[in-house]
């Protein structure tokens, strides 16, 4: 059993810690109320689509939409679906279900051409470099031994994200493909993916969209009656039974 | 400060603007621009003025001239917005608001637009900006007189003075007693101010570094028709509320009231030139999928600092074979950007930087040149407020992907983060130009930007964060997480007082063309650290003034052949639009 976590202090932060790597994510309540990527969360009896009421009705449509539905996969091909989906979860991680359908909602956006005004003078639009990296991946993975990307190892997939972030891919395509202008593509769409999403709304304690009501409460420290609660680490019911605490 | 206006700021919001009633004639019961009333131009009718674009300065542009009894039509690329119907409380439902057609960008450090510095629809950029409106310091206009690097500008600050002070008036700026470069006070009172910016303030103080709150174009307090601020959050996602000042609520309202047809979903293809006077003749356009053109008096540009070069290097004539008013190879040089990055710090508190506006407090300290830093010139310091989709950016930006991005995004509320504006140099490389290959769904060539740092602008930026992670030391933040990005655009169309070196005089106006003027930001020499909008609509409002003494003077000599215009025009029968 972990233990419990104070978040006044920061030391569940990858600075601050000996090794880099976040505090394991297994110490995080379950969600008690609501969805959240994975069902963990610090904030577990907080679900913001609770106050869809007092939304305007445009944001509201456009939001339920959002978490309702799941596009078919439409832009990319089965194989490069494959290749992404996995490159999406691990770089969200996004290790178990419920998952955000991140890369549905990125085939979505390609599909219909919607784009983001600019794109690098060494890439090709982001439609045709998101699918050059779905064949660097794989590429990459043989380069380590593996077959391809989906069928490598987890330590061969951590590598080579970890070299796509770094900008230091090379050979094949990403000889074509500067890795780091194509890591910032990639994730561009990722994380506006992700993070639109109100399950990870949940998760991070945002308050979400928020006219025509506003905002009152802006110090330090406070909320909105309304808004989550930070919780803390331990699941109460397994705790007290752990502990094998007496009560009424 | 002249003394009338000192007078009048110390009345704050209790007297309304002189000659501007765009908050009154908004809608109480609607955020939407009543329009039912606006006069209809046809094409075929040599209007005195077309405005390409309805942002900062084609909508201040506008208002002015309407006033004087101008007949205007202005042409947008974008939509007539609704901010009931089309914005949303919402960062990825926002994609709209943002200039999203086919660009290139290249050079060593490329600028990323779209969503970060270019709009599109009435009321152009400042729709999505922050709401900072400072002005310019006097320095900003003589900077290689005074430290040797940029460009002086041919007109001065005392030009626009007058310029901001009504301007400030009309949007209603807010904010504490501004002590940098020319101090002046605000009409409107500073807004209260989040955990974060508090934290962030008293940091900085500990340093010796003042921040003091504003200044904002968001109303504190009823602005005619327009609600107070209700702290949302939500500034760059489009105001549903009409308390952040954009021109589609500021000017456009005032505008279509005295005349001015607002003729939205319009993209200018290119301007005509008559090949034996040299004039401009008009604009043709694409609207609805039906090529037109709209006959002009005169023509002024105002589609920003990548638009309006493109817009140039489009129009081909045999006078100007290389793009209009560009036989001196100056049309899209010098395009700037202001250096960014931006810092984030963790705090015990639960700060939830989502609420309040993103712009809360700032200094200007360190705006000027300071020998001992290393570098000429310097920065601004703001706040950002980034929602989680940005936030999440900046994670990621500072090399956490992941868990540990995902760790970092949990803890979200805990943050608050600090931006910069660094002042990067003119540099003639730096440049806007058009690929003829690749051409938008119009055919037209799209833009490409190029863009490199020189030594001063690595310099400037390095001092600035490191100046923002001491802040965040002492105000007791836990970690830090930095990460790179520009803000804003301006130049690519400067003005100046020698036609080899920029693209028009100091009445805006074509060194080639006598009746084609550049009404927006591309005409800036420099940038200085401040947000460019206060200044764009100032230097719109200077334009107006030039424009009607012109005018006057022309219409006195010809007085005899000539009746006099009526102050306002009689609507002709609509074409479309």
């Amino acid at each position: 059993m972990a233990s419990a976590r104070d978040y006044r202090r920061a030391d569940h932060l990858p600075n601050l810690r000996s090794d880099g790597r976040p505090a394991p994510p297994g110490d995080l309540p379950r969600q008690r109320n609501g969805v959240t990527p994975q069902m963990r969360g610090r904030y577990p009896d907080y679900n913001v689509l609770e106050q869809a009421d007092h939304w305007d009705p445009v944001t509201r449509r456009m939001v339920f939409e959002r978490a309702r539905t799941v596009p078919d996969v439409r832009f990319f091909t089965a194989p490069e679906a494959r290749t992404l989906g996995v490159f999406c979860d691990l770089v969200l991680a996004q290790d178990a279900e419920p998952k955000i359908p991140v890369l549905n909602m990125v085939d979505a956006k390609l599909f219909a051409g919607e784009l983001d005004g600019f794109r690098y003078a060494d890439l090709p639009d982001d439609r045709e470099t998101w699918r050059r990296v779905a064949v660097g991946l794989d590429a990459a993975s043989r380069q380590h031994g593996a077959v391809d990307f989906v069928n490598a190892s987890e330590d061969v997939r951590e590598r080579v994200v970890e070299a796509f972030a770094e900008g230091t891919l090379h050979g094949e395509v990403w000889d074509d493909l500067p890795p780091a202008r194509a890591w910032k593509v990639v994730t561009r769409a990722m994380l506006s993916a992700f993070y639109s999403h109100p399950w990870a709304w949940n998760e991070i304690g945002f308050g979400g969209p928020a006219y025509p009501r506003g905002y009152a409460r802006i110090g330090a420290g406070q909320r909105e009656k309304w808004e989550g609660a930070e919780a803390f680490a331990l699941d109460p019911v397994k705790d007290t039974q752990q502990r094998r605490v007496q009560g009424s | 400060m002249s003394r009338r206006h000192e007078l009048r700021t110390l009345l704050r919001g209790a007297l309304r603007p002189p000659d501007n009633d765009s908050a009154f004639l908004l809608d109480v019961h609607r955020r939407a621009v009543p329009r039912e009333r606006m006069a209809r131009y046809d094409d075929d009718y040599p209007v005195d003025l077309v405005i390409v674009g309805a942002g900062a300065g084609g909508g201040t542009l506008a208002q002015r001239l309407a006033r004087r009894g101008w007949k205007v039509v202005v042409l947008e690329s974008g939509p007539f917005w609704d901010p009931d119907e089309d914005w949303v409380s919402d960062e990825a439902g926002s994609h709209r608001l943002y200039w999203t057609e086919e660009r290139i960008i290249g050079g060593s450090d490329p600028v990323e637009l779209g969503k970060n510095n270019c709009g599109h629809g009435v009321g152009g950029s400042m729709v999505h900006y922050a709401g900072y409106c400072p002005r310019f310091h006097p320095s900003d206009f003589e900077v290689r007189t005074r430290d040797g690097v940029g460009e002086d500008w041919p007109i001065s600050y005392e030009d626009l003075k007058p310029h901001y002070e009504r301007l400030e008036l009309e949007l209603p700026v807010a904010g504490d007693y501004w002590p940098w470069g020319d101090p002046h006070r605000y009409p409107h009172t500073a807004h209260p101010i989040a955990g974060g910016a508090d934290a962030a303030r008293e940091g900085a103080r500990k340093l010796g570094i003042e921040m003091r709150v504003g200044p904002v174009g968001i109303t504190n307090g009823a602005f005619g028709n327009r609600p107070h601020c209700i702290y949302r959050g939500f500034c760059l996602q489009g105001c549903k509320v009409n308390a952040k000042a954009s021109p589609l609520v500021t000017h456009i309202p005032d505008a279509i009231e005295h005349g001015a047809e607002i003729r939205a979903d319009c993209m200018a293809m290119d301007i005509e030139v008559d090949e034996s006077s040299g004039r401009v003749t008009g604009v043709h356009y694409m609207s609805d999928g039906r090529e037109r053109f709209q006959r002009a008096e005169a023509v002024a540009v105002a589609g920003y600092s990548i638009e309006t070069p493109r817009l140039l290097l489009n129009s081909i004539s045999r006078r100007f074979p290389h793009g209009l008013a560009n036989n001196n190879d100056q049309v899209g040089r010098c395009v700037m950007v202001q250096g960014a990055p931006q810092v984030a710090g963790r705090f015990p508190e639960e700060m939830r930087m989502y609420k309040a506006p993103p712009p809360e407090i700032s200094s200007e300290q360190f705006y000027e040149t300071e020998e001992r830093r290393g570098f000429a010139r310097g920065f601004s310091i703001q706040t950002v407020g980034p929602l989680p989709i940005e936030h999440a950016q900046h994670v990621l930006g500072h090399g956490h992907w992941g868990q540990a991005l995902r760790e970092y995004m949990r803890d979200y509320n805990h943050w608050y983060t600090l931006g910069i504006l660094s002042e990067l140099l003119p540099l003639p490389d730096n440049r806007v130009t058009v690929v003829p290959s690749v051409t938008d769904r119009n055919g037209i060539p799209v833009a490409r930007m190029d863009y490199s740092q020189c030594d001063n602008d690595r310099k400037n930026i390095a001092f600035a964060k490191q100046t923002l992670h001491n802040i965040f030391e002492a105000s007791g933040a836990q970690d830090v997480l930095v990460t790179d990005r520009y803000a804003h655009l301006v130049g690519g169309c400067r003005m100046g007082s020698d036609a080899e070196r920029s693209v028009v005089d100091s009445d805006h106006r074509a060194w080639d063309v006598p009746n084609l003027f550049i009404a927006d930001g591309s005409v800036m020499p420099t940038q200085g650290s401040a947000n460019p909008a206060l200044t764009i609509m100032a230097l719109a409002s200077r334009l107006a003034d030039r424009l009607d003494l012109k005018r006057a003077d022309e219409s006195g000599a010809r007085q005899r052949r000539r009746p006099r215009r009526r102050p306002r025009p009689a609507p002709t029968q609509a074409g479309a639009g």
